[in-house]
């Protein structure tokens, strides 16, 4: 039984749509991401489930109970749900100390002191705040913060935490411990987490599954791994870091197993073999998705494997990132960039060849 | 039997749920009848008092009187002497709101941009005035400053043997200079924090461009504040032409007239055999579109321009080392706080101690003035009087703020742009304005709603007056708080209402406090809505004090405004213990 369904969830706001008619099931246990620039509905959606805003169209249920309908103008408030929630501020009360916060829930609940103090300890120790119980909230680090809004949504063990850019406001290196701690903390404890961020990064490291939003709709829905590597349209594509799109014709296609296609295609200046998710007609326009990483330089003596593309071109700038080094390269009217070893030495002007395996080059429908 | 009882349950059930469906459908939810509700005392509040002022002006006869429709009142607004008011209402204070503007920057940047020493005891001591009734300090200077009698003239021709008054408060200046002395520190109150929560990097980039420190200011700091120096200048400017006090004290001895006391003039015999009704609502309404006007001003000045300067971060702002000249600065903060305060009440001291004002001679004496006093049941009364509805008009009216606030800022209910300005109109009434409009809304209602002469009158026209500040001041403390912090609680288990208690009511509660003291000075301190609804057993202190002064018993009138002094001081130390102890800690 899924954790959280949403069936053909809308929300208007007056003449704007900022959710049109999503579905989406959340597994028990998993841990989903929705993903999208700012405005794109993502706030919105996860903000509907918490009752926190009403959908103007459709049903959501959490576990197999429905909490909003809004064909029967049925509507569970936020507070009998029975969910955890980070919030983007934290939204930790000042008038209170640590401990107060992370007991409000099981106070307003009835639990015992006895209980409220013993889950309140096992909690903060959970997210490693103990020692600082008795502190007033406001003398809280960003990331010490950010701990007891943890805690305070996973105490009463609800049935689904929902996160709302809970790392946004801390610096980029706490950014990536916490979020490690976190995904760690959550597999650990097994409890269902939906997630919303901007971060591409963050959406990968983190997640089981991973929702792309845009304009109110969700665009694909996949493993971090599959949305990266075979996005289905462009502005999937697009979202994550700057992959090189060609635009091709294909001149063969070959079925290698469940819906996975192998297809012979040319452009400009390259050919060679990509993938595919659907069958293609010899003749169709297509764009190939390279990502930077992906191109191998090929030098004087290594041989270029079968069905591999080859493609080749002139160095217009070079960038050292440390790590890395990238290359922003002409070929013809076409330009692309590839990411390549820092120690390969390269030169503005000369001319290089890449090598494309079929797997790293993926088919999307223009 | 069993089936048709489940039966005929269901069709009951039906049917309730039928009607209760309807009602909803018409609208009849709890929310939408607390809204009209609070729509209907508001309008009572505000709308209704504004209707009755119209309707009077173009009524020929005092309320519930029969009589007829005409423009008489109007007509007699069309003459030298009313415009000669007129001016006067508008150059004077125009005239105090310049220097007090200037007195208030430069306040201002001693305070919040200098290393001036002691600036956290200063800033409570340059704002001290502004609590003190002006009534009280009208009072002193009219002591301090009197041609013949004067302690200030007597001094003066003590020590240079002249025989000229070096001052005479019942002037055009003397109205000036005590109205400076309470819009200095409203003002200040209004710029310190402009200047405090300036960005420090915005004028440091004009150094680092190469202006001078006083080019910097010029250029920057100041067209930075000029918004918020052209907002509280209007502000103080209205509150000027709404003044009562300092007028009637100062002007009417010397044949100065103004607006306000033109209509306090002609309701209370003095212009004519019998009070004119029709006249007074006439320049109410007149003054009331005056200042329609001026708001209408401000709107326009302000639109498009934002408080850029006023970010709420928490910056630190720069400041001037002023080496030596710091004592400077220093030394005129505490003249300010001197001539304000200290001289005031160290007149209506002496002044009490002695049988006749004026004469300062250690045979005069005597501790009479207090036992009069204090065997006086009128004052007793008045005391009584101005106590309960200072506390209880003090909570109601934050009541309403906090609700009205809550409703306007927090929520997205139909209506709450109407409950929001209904609440904001008193701003723009002025005291004496709205007195007479209450006056005819009670006189007008049936008798089996006795308001009209009791103290219930001043009671809604106190909670009235005071409503538009109260929404401010809860809307602040509403901005505050981060709805997130509100909608935590509530996805955590708690209901609206544990979420109102707990989280919104824990955290705004010395806002409300705050608030509320300053409610009750308003209360305290309020004379000009205050003359035109008590009646006999209703007299407030403010009242007794002035009848006490028209009476010529100065110094009994001392021994009054020094015990109000106490009660000003002892409350605004509460209040700013609280300010410091809960409000920074936020």
């Amino acid at each position: 039984m899924p954790a959280i369904t949403l069936e053909k969830v809308s929300r208007e706001f007056g003449t704007f749509i900022a959710v049109d008619n999503i579905d989406l099931t959340v597994e028990e246990g998993e841990f989903v991401t929705l993903l999208g620039h700012s405005g794109c509905g993502k706030t919105t959606t996860l903000r509907m489930i918490a009752g926190l805003e009403r959908n103007t169209g459709g049903l959501v249920s959490i576990h197999d109970q429905v909490v909003s309908d809004a064909s029967k103008n049925y509507f569970l408030a936020p507070e009998r749900r029975q969910l955890g929630m980070v919030f983007q501020s934290y939204a930790i009360w000042p008038h209170m100390t640590v401990f107060d916060n992370v007991a409000y829930p099981l106070r307003i609940r009835r639990k015992s002191a006895v209980e409220i103090k013993d889950r309140v300890t096992k909690t903060l120790k959970l997210v490693e705040m103990e020692q600082f119980a008795q502190r007033p909230a406001p003398a809280l680090s960003g990331g010490q913060q950010q701990r007891v809004a943890i805690a305070r949504a996973l105490v009463f063990e609800p049935e689904v935490l929902l996160l709302d850019e809970p790392l946004s406001n801390l610096d980029a290196r706490l950014r990536t411990q916490m979020g490690d701690e976190f995904r760690a903390l959550q597999k650990r404890l097994g409890i269902t987490s939906l997630y919303v961020t901007h971060d591409q990064a963050e959406a990968m490291a983190l997640s089981d599954r991973v929702v792309v939003m845009h304009a109110g709709h969700i665009l694909q829905v996949g493993a971090p791994d599959d949305i990266y590597h075979r996005p289905r349209s462009r502005a999937v594509a697009d979202f994550f870091g700057s992959p090189n799109l060609f635009e091709g014709a294909v001149r063969g296609c070959e079925r290698i197993g469940d819906d996975v296609f192998v297809l012979d295609v040319s452009g400009q200046g390259w050919s060679g073999r990509c993938r595919a998710d659907m069958p293609s007609q010899a003749g169709e326009s297509i764009l190939v998705m390279i990502r930077p990483e992906n191109l191998r330089v090929i030098d004087s003596g290594t041989p270029v494997k079968d069905g591999e593309i080859t493609i080749q071109g002139r160095v217009a700038d070079t960038i050292f990132r440390g790590a890395r080094r990238t290359i922003l390269l002409e070929c013809g009217t076409a330009n692309f960039n590839a990411e390549i070893s820092a120690l390969h030495p390269v030169t503005v002007g000369e001319s290089i060849a890449f090598g494309v395996e079929p797997g790293a080059a993926w088919a999307i429908r223009p | 039997m069993t089936t048709v009882n489940a039966i005929a349950g269901d069709i009951r059930e039906g049917r309730y749920e039928d009607r209760y469906r309807r009602l909803k459908s018409w609208g009849f939810t709890p929310r939408n009848i607390g809204m009209i509700l609070l729509i209907l005392f508001l309008g009572f509040l505000t709308l209704y008092p504004l209707a009755m002022l119209i309707y009077g002006s173009l009524h020929s006869t005092p309320p519930g009187m029969a009589g007829e429709f005409n423009l008489n009142g109007y007509r007699e607004l069309l003459s030298t002497h009313n415009l000669i008011a007129l001016l006067n209402t508008l150059g004077i204070s125009f005239a105090k709101t310049i220097p007090s503007l200037a007195l208030a920057v430069l306040f201002s940047w001693i305070i919040a941009r200098t290393d001036t020493p002691f600036r956290g005891q200063l800033e409570v001591l340059i704002t001290l005035p502004f609590f003190v009734p002006s009534i009280l300090t009208a009072m002193a200077w009219g002591m301090l400053g009197n041609p013949k009698v004067g302690l200030i003239n007597q001094a003066y021709m003590a020590m240079t043997g002249g025989t000229e008054p070096l001052i005479n408060v019942f002037s055009y200046g003397g109205i000036i200079w005590h109205l400076m002395q309470h819009s200095t520190p409203f003002l200040f109150l209004f710029i310190v924090d402009v200047f405090r929560a300036m960005d420090p990097a915005l004028e440091d980039s004009s150094r680092m461009c190469g202006a001078s420190r006083w080019r910097t200011f010029r250029s920057i700091t100041l067209l930075l504040m000029l918004p918020a120096l052209t907002n509280a200048f209007i502000l103080s400017f209205i509150r000027g032409i709404e003044s009562f006090e300092s007028p009637l004290f100062f002007g009417s001895p010397a044949g100065i007239t103004v607006v306000t006391t033109e209509i306090f003039n002609a309701i209370n015999y003095r212009s004519g055999p019998q009070p004119d009704y029709q006249y007074a609502t006439a320049i109410s309404v007149a003054i009331l579109v005056l200042m329609f006007l001026m708001v209408l001003v401000q709107w326009r000045m302000l639109r498009g321009r934002s408080f850029v300067t006023v970010t709420g971060k928490g910056y630190s702002p720069n400041v001037t080392k002023l080496g030596p000249w710091r004592w400077v600065t220093f030394g005129i903060c505490v003249l300010f706080f001197v001539v304000t305060v200290v001289l005031p009440i160290g007149q209506l001291a002496v002044g009490s101690f002695f049988r006749f004002f004026g004469f300062y001679d250690p045979s005069m004496l005597t501790l009479a003035n207090y036992v009069k006093v204090g065997t006086n049941p009128e004052f007793w009364r008045g005391f009584c009087n101005t106590m309960v509805l200072g506390v209880l008009g003090s909570t109601v009216t934050m009541f309403l703020g906090a609700i009205v606030a809550y409703i306007s800022v927090r929520t997205r209910w139909r209506g709450r742009t109407l409950i929001d300005t209904m609440a904001w109109l008193p701003w723009m009434m002025p005291g004496m304005v709205l007195g007479i409009g209450f006056l005819w809304a009670f006189a007008i209602l049936p008798k089996s709603i006795p308001i009209y002469g009791t103290i219930w009158a001043l009671f809604l026209a106190y909670i009235a007056l005071g409503t538009p500040i109260a929404v401010r001041v809860m809307v602040g403390s509403y901005a505050q708080l981060s709805l997130d912090l509100e909608e935590c609680s509530r996805v955590h288990g708690a209901t609206f209402f544990q979420t109102l208690w707990r989280i919104l009511i824990a955290l705004a509660w010395p806002s409300f406090v705050v608030g509320w003291v300053l409610t009750f000075f308003g209360i305290l301190r309020e004379l000009s809505a205050s003359v035109m609804l008590y009646s006999v057993g209703s007299e407030v202190l403010s009242v007794i004090v002035m009848k006490l002064w028209l009476n010529g018993l100065a110094e009994q009138v001392s021994v009054i405004a020094l015990f109000m002094m106490l009660l000003v001081i002892v409350f605004r130390w509460v209040q700013l213990r609280l300010l410091k102890h809960h409000i920074t800690t936020l």
